[in-house]
């Protein structure tokens, strides 16, 4: 009797690593090769050496590459925190039907893609589009360039990555018990000292959790900025594309993109750390 | 609620409606280019785009693709959840961990190592090399929704199944996979519309024949911003306020037949 | 009658723990048992030993004659009702009911025609094309063991099914399945903590403690004949005492806050050993003064609960806390903080061995 219960445990054993097996295995196939592919070739493009990483690293050019990205990066983070909170707050507390018009707006924002997205603001900021048409109205005579500008591509990156904001920030507050904030208006906090001291520390691991992830799908944005960004501030994914399209410099791009991948490691496990990487994509 | 909130809440609300819904009008346009206010209307560009070859493939890859994707992703995205959810085993949380990676590394990573992975390999510009791109990145979010559903689920059921005389396979038929089939159904569309709308390996590794949609609306908006766009645009709009609102009417639908055909 | 199901030596540990140690059950087709005992007694364990879900450490499991070992539990031919009903939410109540002869190749309108006879009978004609999430608790309930009556089980078995339900649905409920059950006359297994309702509805009971049977028996032995202090303490309610046996022959046991006690007169116990009394506080009687023929001691009175018809006082001999019921004309005798005389006869006052 004991032998039969020891090799029907031993067989139980098996299956959850049979189960697994095909999505490990193919996942080691085509998607850590390709990854290690582009390790491989930035030290190795055009022939085995680190110059790539030093080029990359040292000059002035790909500095100011770097710098721009991970300041546009902060900019949207913070811009979308604006946008997003209060948005955020109106759909945790308005009337159900009010709230889930809203959700609904920011799940139609969320599902579509975000080259639709791009192209809307590329209508919208167009020379001969509605913004410009309505600066000139209001009798602006010479309205700017507004198109193919810093201006541009951040402000369609905070408009495609608001949503993310808003649903991580929404997820949590609608979590918070309303008794705890009636608790705290009885026993004297009103206004602004209620926001400071109870609303947002509850709603902090929201802002936390937004915050993080909009910083890093902006690092590594390629399509905004590339159709829509100023030529002349490039941000690291559209050189890391340059190199490859153009140059055919496979070398620097993947050190590029070695640099980029890194970095966005390295964020992630900070927060890892710190708060749990599951409960990101929640 | 103070009114400072609520008006600064109304122009957040303008500033993310704006653009969804401004491509509407521009893709019923007459002008040849961008242009505002349009100068009339009409159904023209509407009819170019489901006439025009060179726009037509390209969608019809993006749905063969996708389709494809979503079949080899479930395919074993089901299993793996399956493993990970109900079983205990070592490394479980690194396995855990590592269904989601492909969110963590930046797509345009990803590019540069299919298009030099798959150059080697051969299979840079066709359907295949897409497909199997594709599901890697579409891998997580299945994973996710699924087992958010499988561990939501009630295994009494099942042991209820086998008390009642169904054997373990009978009891997954029977009653494991029907009650699952919303999860799954919802994953397998998360993972569609992930791959139809993947755009930055798709700039890189499809093409010449294997081109996805995506990938021609970025060459045609770098080229020439051709108006077909506001077109597709405003389609896949279209889709998307479809699918998120149909599941509710639809729901409402039932739940007032039900109550007529029981009152 | 004789055995049809029969536990021998059944054992489970997980690890260090041991849930369950030497169980030994003999039960007869169509009797109605109860596992009765405290969370964590082992009964479910027991119960899903029998079902097949966990498998023993050691012993074996016999229905008829036949052992159960090795047997998957869709192979056993047991009906189950769970805790929260187990019933398919994507299946109509009939479907459900439908569902076990489904799987033993039941042509589809028979066996649909079959479900609804069996939701007759379990009082819901006419609800078969409902869905579960249609129906109330009570309803559920009574489709899931229409579900597991239909196929003819060897076995019925439930564990705690009626916790959910409000006291009024569960005293129906509890009727209903005793009707049922003997209608049907399939031996039925019952699993609760609750020992009003084991005392009401069973044939026998089985308490278990800490993955031990403390004790087999009908609902009035175990009332009136507990063998160990802890069935005593969970059946009803009991005074507890603590003594020696002073002098078996005589029936006498000291060392007590009591004084000397007499006892019913047993032959289990011998002189010098420890023991405890117990006496139930319906039997022992409250007065001013001492009471010719009976043993009489002085008890300070701390609290007194009135419920109209009858009544609690709880107070103390020395040290020995006691509760006594009665009457509730009867209790105007005395108040809180007073002292009184409580007495009983030696015939109440029941011997265990420690």
């Amino acid at each position: 009797m004991a032998l039969s219960i020891a090799s029907l445990s031993a067989r139980k054993n098996m299956w959850p690593w049979l189960l697994l097996a095909p999505l490990a295995i193919y996942m080691a196939v085509f998607f850590l090769v390709p990854l290690a592919d582009v390790a491989v070739m930035s030290v190795t493009e055009p022939r085995p050496t680190l110059a790539n990483y030093e080029r990359v690293l040292t000059t002035a050019l790909y500095q100011r590459v770097f710098v721009n990205t991970f300041a546009t990066a902060a900019i949207v983070t913070i811009c979308c925190l604006i946008v997003g909170y209060p948005l955020a707050y109106l759909m945790a507390n308005s009337k159900p039907r009010t709230a889930m018009l809203i959700l609904l707006l920011v799940t139609m924002s969320f599902w579509t893609s975000f080259l639709v997205r791009t192209y809307a603001w590329m209508v919208l900021l167009g020379n001969n589009g509605p913004l410009i048409w309505l600066l000139r109205a209001i009798g602006m005579e010479q309205p700017p360039q507004l198109l193919f500008t810093r201006f541009s591509s951040t402000l369609a990156m905070v408009h495609i990555l608001a949503p993310y904001m808003v649903m991580n920030i929404y997820s949590v507050m609608k979590k918070i018990d309303p008794t705890l904030i009636r608790s705290a208006e009885s026993l004297g906090a009103r206004g602004l000292s209620l926001f400071r001291h109870v609303y947002l520390p509850l709603t902090a691991p929201g802002i936390a959790n937004g915050s993080v992830l909009v910083f890093v799908i902006c690092l590594g944005f390629y399509v905004t900025p590339v159709l829509l960004g100023s030529p002349r501030e490039q941000m690291i994914a559209g050189l890391i594309g340059n190199q490859i399209d153009e140059f055919l410099a496979f070398g620097m791009g993947s050190a590029m993109a070695m640099v980029l991948l890194f970095v966005t490691l390295v964020i992630l496990t900070i927060y890892h750390r710190r708060f749990g990487l599951d409960k990101l994509w929640g | 609620m103070n009114r400072f909130m609520r008006w600064l809440g109304i122009a957040v609300v303008v500033f993310i409606a704006a653009p969804l819904v401004i491509v509407v009008p521009m893709s019923f346009s007459e002008a040849r280019s961008l242009q505002f206010p349009p100068p009339g209307y009409w159904l023209g560009y509407y009819r170019a785009y489901f006439t025009d070859v060179s726009w037509l493939v390209p969608t019809w890859n993006s749905i063969l693709i996708a389709s494809a994707t979503t079949v080899l992703t479930m395919a074993l995205v089901v299993p793996a959840t399956f493993a990970l959810v109900r079983h205990r085993f070592r490394g479980k949380s690194i396995a855990d961990l590592m269904m989601l990676m492909p969110l963590a590394v930046p797509h345009i990573v990803m590019a540069v190592g299919y298009y030099s992975y798959f150059g080697d390999l051969g299979i840079v510009h066709t359907h295949l090399g897409v497909i199997l791109a594709h599901t890697c990145l579409s891998v997580p979010i299945a994973f996710l929704v699924l087992s958010a559903n499988l561990k939501g689920f009630d295994r009494t059921l099942e042991r209820a199944a086998q008390s009642l005389g169904a054997s373990p396979t009978r009891t997954f038929i029977h009653v494991t996979l029907p009650i699952l089939r919303p999860g799954l159904v919802i994953s397998a569309l998360f993972a569609f519309i992930q791959s139809f709308d993947e755009t930055v390996v798709a700039i890189f590794i499809s093409g010449r024949g294997a081109e996805t949609l995506p990938r021609k609306m970025f060459d045609s908006i770098r080229q020439e911003a051709d108006p077909v766009i506001a077109v597709i645009s405003t389609l896949l709009f279209a889709a998307v306020l479809i699918g998120l609102t149909a599941p509710l009417l639809l729901s409402r639908w039932r739940g007032r037949r039900a109550r007529i055909g029981t009152g | 009658m004789s055995t049809y199901l029969q536990l021998s030596g059944i054992s489970k540990i997980y690890g260090q723990f041991t849930a369950l140690e030497a169980v030994d059950l003999d039960i007869k087709k169509g009797e109605f048992v109860t596992f009765l005992g405290p969370s964590g007694s082992g009964k479910t364990t027991t119960l899903m030993i029998i079902a097949g879900f966990e498998t023993a450490s050691s012993g074996a499991v016999n229905v008829a004659g036949k052992s159960l070992f090795g047997l998957a539990p869709h192979e056993r031919n047991i009906g189950i009702v769970f805790q929260n009903y187990g019933l398919f939410p994507h299946k109509t109540a009939a479907q459900n009911v439908y569902f076990p002869l489904q799987m033993r190749g039941w042509d589809k309108a028979k066996g649909l025609k079959r479900a609804e006879e069996m939701l007759d009978l379990v009082g819901l004609k006419g609800f078969g094309h409902r869905h579960p999430k249609e129906l109330s608790g009570g309803q559920q309930q009574r489709v899931a063991l229409a579900r597991a009556l239909v196929f003819e089980p060897s076995l019925l078995l439930l564990d705690e099914p009626l916790g959910a339900l409000d006291k009024n649905l569960r005293e129906q409920m509890q009727i209903e399945i005793k009707r049922i059950q003997r209608a049907l006359g399939v031996t039925t297994i019952f699993v609760t903590h609750d020992q009003t309702e084991a005392m009401s509805m069973s044939d026998r009971i089985v308490v278990f403690e800490k993955g031990r049977v403390q004790q087999v028996a009908t609902p009035l032995e175990l009332y009136h004949k507990p063998e160990t202090r802890f069935v005593a303490g969970f059946i009803g309610e009991s005074n507890l005492i603590e003594a020696t046996i002073t002098d078996a022959a005589a029936g006498e046991a000291g060392n007590t806050a009591l004084g000397t006690v007499e006892y019913a007169r047993t032959d289990k116990v011998a002189s010098g050993a420890a023991v405890t009394l117990m006496i139930r506080p319906e039997h022992i009687k409250l007065s001013r003064n001492p009471v010719d023929g009976r043993k009489n001691v002085r008890m300070k009175v701390e609290t007194i609960v009135n419920y109209g018809d009858n009544a609690l006082v709880i107070g103390k001999v020395g040290e020995q806390p006691m509760r006594v019921r009665v009457l509730g004309a009867d209790v105007v005798i005395i108040r809180e903080g007073e002292e009184c005389c409580i007495s009983w006869t030696r015939d109440s006052v029941y011997v265990i061995a420690n």
